[in-house]
């Protein structure tokens, strides 16, 4: 109780600072008259102060709010956050190279490391049917959208072949 | 209205969107059957197919999408009794019980034939009421919109989570991302920092991918590693003849499929609940209606007809808002909205006026989709059932791509791959911190909509907020919005123990 007592606190906190952040980016918007762009955002930017506090207050206080989704997430045992990384860092060097490198090449290759890195610890891992599977699922949506449905998907290497 | 119906089932009947509605349907069942796979990602992968499409054609994909899904949840609830989607977690409680007496075609065959019962119904309510509210929206102005918008998203916002202060912060941020970019009457840029392609802010679309298909696709990164293959039970088809109950047997439902279809449509209209919520309120006044309470959740079939029809009942009824104001009640309906968007189409009472053959299309196509649904889940279930085996770390990865691919599509940028990524990370976060995304969304797309109201409204009333409240409509729906807030704080001050659905 005390741990996600304290995790709410901190919840709190992070959405007072995001509302902070948001209150000092509209200060900076131009203003022409009291209801103008800004005001919206400032009306927005108290509104996330406010419930940042909000929350804080009711960290400290038990039995105020029913407990959330994310009790029932800390039933199920510690998140793993390695593949969740792993993962991240993937899908970041996999938009990073879409453009130089090309959609069916980086693809593939994406989809054959993120199949293994997502493998379950008590399957094996077949490389042979990956390698396949991560070629064929990249070749047919590059040529699906390619050619049947006119999407430019960015070629790279391959520019001058396709 | 008949002839505008027969010109909609004329253009359903083409070859061209025939075909789509079956692919549509049986895509869709595959979304809503395997645990993990959503409505909103069936249709965010599909949309980039429907961009060279005319309008009748991607939009009937589209809803297609939506019936399979909401349906096919029943299948994964009733053979694992695991729900494929939060729309079928009642079906469950008597549809699993049932599987394990044996009687898993049974269960499945009431819960296909109430389903279509339950779609059936609200597509009525959808057409007796959708073009009859649409008049009665033609003549509202900015401060019924302004109005309508705030009243929304008050009630997704206090309805969709436990803790209303969570759920107010989530519409807020929703809010919050749909500012960035040229304002409103002023056309000032606002939170672009100089970047050209935040001009235009955020697509609806990136929005929903990243919230809705990356944030899954990296929550599930969380537990893959100890993910195990869903068992899949065999159903006996032996000695079943139609769909496994008898006539008597479906007309002593019929009562109750009509007062779940009711409470399905009823939530489906209502933002911010849909048929997560109705699915279990259905099964719960079923229950307490029931001669033999006792025997629910232990396998009889009026727990999964309460289920079924309840949770897909919710399509018409979430139709009507979004069709006749462009009010989306839950993330599937947004990411629909968002698809008529890029077809060009701007729902609103306008839309029944401007182009009537594509609402009784859209009509035909909810109908014949229905009917489709039906034969596939009837005459396809073995191939759905081998499909509920497919290994996650294979399939997640591929909708990734499909889901960039989409992203892509919008208008030809890789920014706006980058911005799905940032979405999922925020989606992400929300589930880690409890925050319910659904607000988000409904901030994000009706904020705007508040906004330009409320510059206009104050514009007509020469600068006077009290307008707001003397125009009759406008002041019932905050006064309804104040209320609800006020309900939920005295709630929440009661301080009474959580409440815990009984079941």
């Amino acid at each position: 109780m005390n741990e996600i007592k304290k995790s709410e606190v901190l919840l709190g906190i992070v959405m007072l600072s995001a509302g902070l952040l948001y209150l000092f980016l509209t200060m900076n918007l131009p203003r022409k008259g009291f209801v103008d762009a800004a005001f919206v955002p400032y009306v927005l930017a108290l509104a996330m102060c406010a419930l940042g506090v909000l929350q804080m207050l009711a960290g400290r206080r038990p039995s105020l709010e029913v407990p959330s989704e994310t009790d029932a997430a800390a039933e199920g045992g510690t998140a793993d956050y390695r593949t969740v990384l792993k993962t991240l860092g993937l899908i970041v060097a996999y938009i990073a190279l879409l453009d130089p490198i090309g959609f069916p090449i980086i693809t593939a290759i994406y989809l054959f490391v993120q199949f293994i890195v997502l493998t379950p610890a008590d399957n094996k891992v077949n490389y042979r049917a990956y390698g396949l599977i991560a070629i064929v699922s990249s070749a047919v949506i590059f040529v699906t959208f390619r050619y049947g449905f006119d999407l430019l998907l960015p070629a790279g290497l391959l520019a001058g072949i396709l | 209205m008949l002839d505008l119906f027969l010109q909609g089932f004329a253009a359903v009947f083409s070859v061209q969107i025939f075909l789509l509605i079956v692919v549509g349907v049986a895509v869709g069942i595959v979304f809503g059957a395997v645990p993990g796979l959503t409505a909103v990602m069936a249709i965010a992968l599909c949309l980039p197919m429907t961009y060279g499409m005319g309008p009748a054609a991607g939009i009937s994909l589209l809803v297609a999408l939506f019936i399979g899904a909401t349906s096919g949840g029943l299948i994964s609830a009733i053979l694992l009794n695991i729900p494929g989607s939060p729309a079928s977690i009642a079906t469950c409680f008597d549809g699993a019980p049932m599987m394990e007496k044996g009687q898993g075609a049974k269960a499945l065959g009431v819960g296909i034939i109430f389903s279509f019962i339950g779609t059936i119904l609200s597509i009525v309510a959808l057409v007796f009421i959708a073009p009859a509210l649409a008049g009665i929206a033609l003549s509202f102005g900015p401060h019924e919109y302004f109005a309508i918008a705030i009243f929304s998203l008050t009630l997704i916002a206090t309805l969709s989570s436990g803790s209303m202060v969570k759920g107010v912060f989530s519409g807020v941020v929703g809010f919050v991302f749909a500012t960035v970019g040229i304002a409103p009457v002023d056309a000032i840029p606002r939170f672009t920092f100089g970047q050209v392609e935040l001009n235009s802010g955020f697509s609806i679309l990136t929005v929903l991918v990243g919230v809705f298909a990356v944030a899954e696709i990296i929550k599930i990164a969380e537990n893959a590693k100890r993910e195990h293959g869903a068992l899949v039970q065999s159903v006996s088809m032996k000695h079943i003849k139609g769909f496994g109950f008898s006539w008597k047997e479906f007309f002593g439902q019929l009562p109750n499929a009509t007062r779940s279809s009711a409470i399905g449509i009823g939530i489906g209209i209502l933002p911010g609940i849909g048929a997560g919520t109705s699915n279990i309120i259905s099964y719960i006044v079923a229950k307490r209606r029931s001669k033999h309470p006792e025997k629910f959740g232990t396998g009889v079939i009026d727990g999964v007809v309460a289920s079924e029809t309840a949770n897909n009942a919710g399509i018409g009824g979430a139709m009507i808002p979004l069709l006749t104001l462009g009010i989306p009640g839950d993330a599937v309906t947004a990411i629909l909205l968002g698809g008529f968007m890029i077809h060009g189409i701007q729902p609103g009472p306008m839309l029944f006026i401007t182009q009537g053959v594509l609402v009784y299309t859209i009509f035909a196509a909810l109908i014949l989709a229905s009917v489709i649904m039906v034969a596939l889940e009837f005459y396809g279930l073995r191939v759905f059932i081998k499909l509920l085996a497919i290994p996650k770390h294979i399939l997640l990865p591929i909708i990734l791509v499909l889901c960039a691919v989409g992203a892509f599509g919008l208008s030809s940028r890789i920014f706006d791959i980058w911005t799905i990524l940032l979405f999922g990370l925020l989606g992400y976060g929300f589930v880690k911190a409890g925050i319910p995304p659904a607000p988000f969304i409904i901030g994000f797309i009706l904020g705007p909509m508040a906004e330009i109201n409320l510059r206009r409204g104050l514009m007509l009333s020469d600068g006077n907020f009290l307008g707001f409240f003397t125009n009759p409509i406008s002041g019932v729906f905050l006064i309804l919005a104040i209320a609800a807030v006020l309900w939920h704080i005295v709630q929440a001050y009661r301080a009474t123990p959580p409440r815990v659905v009984e079941v």
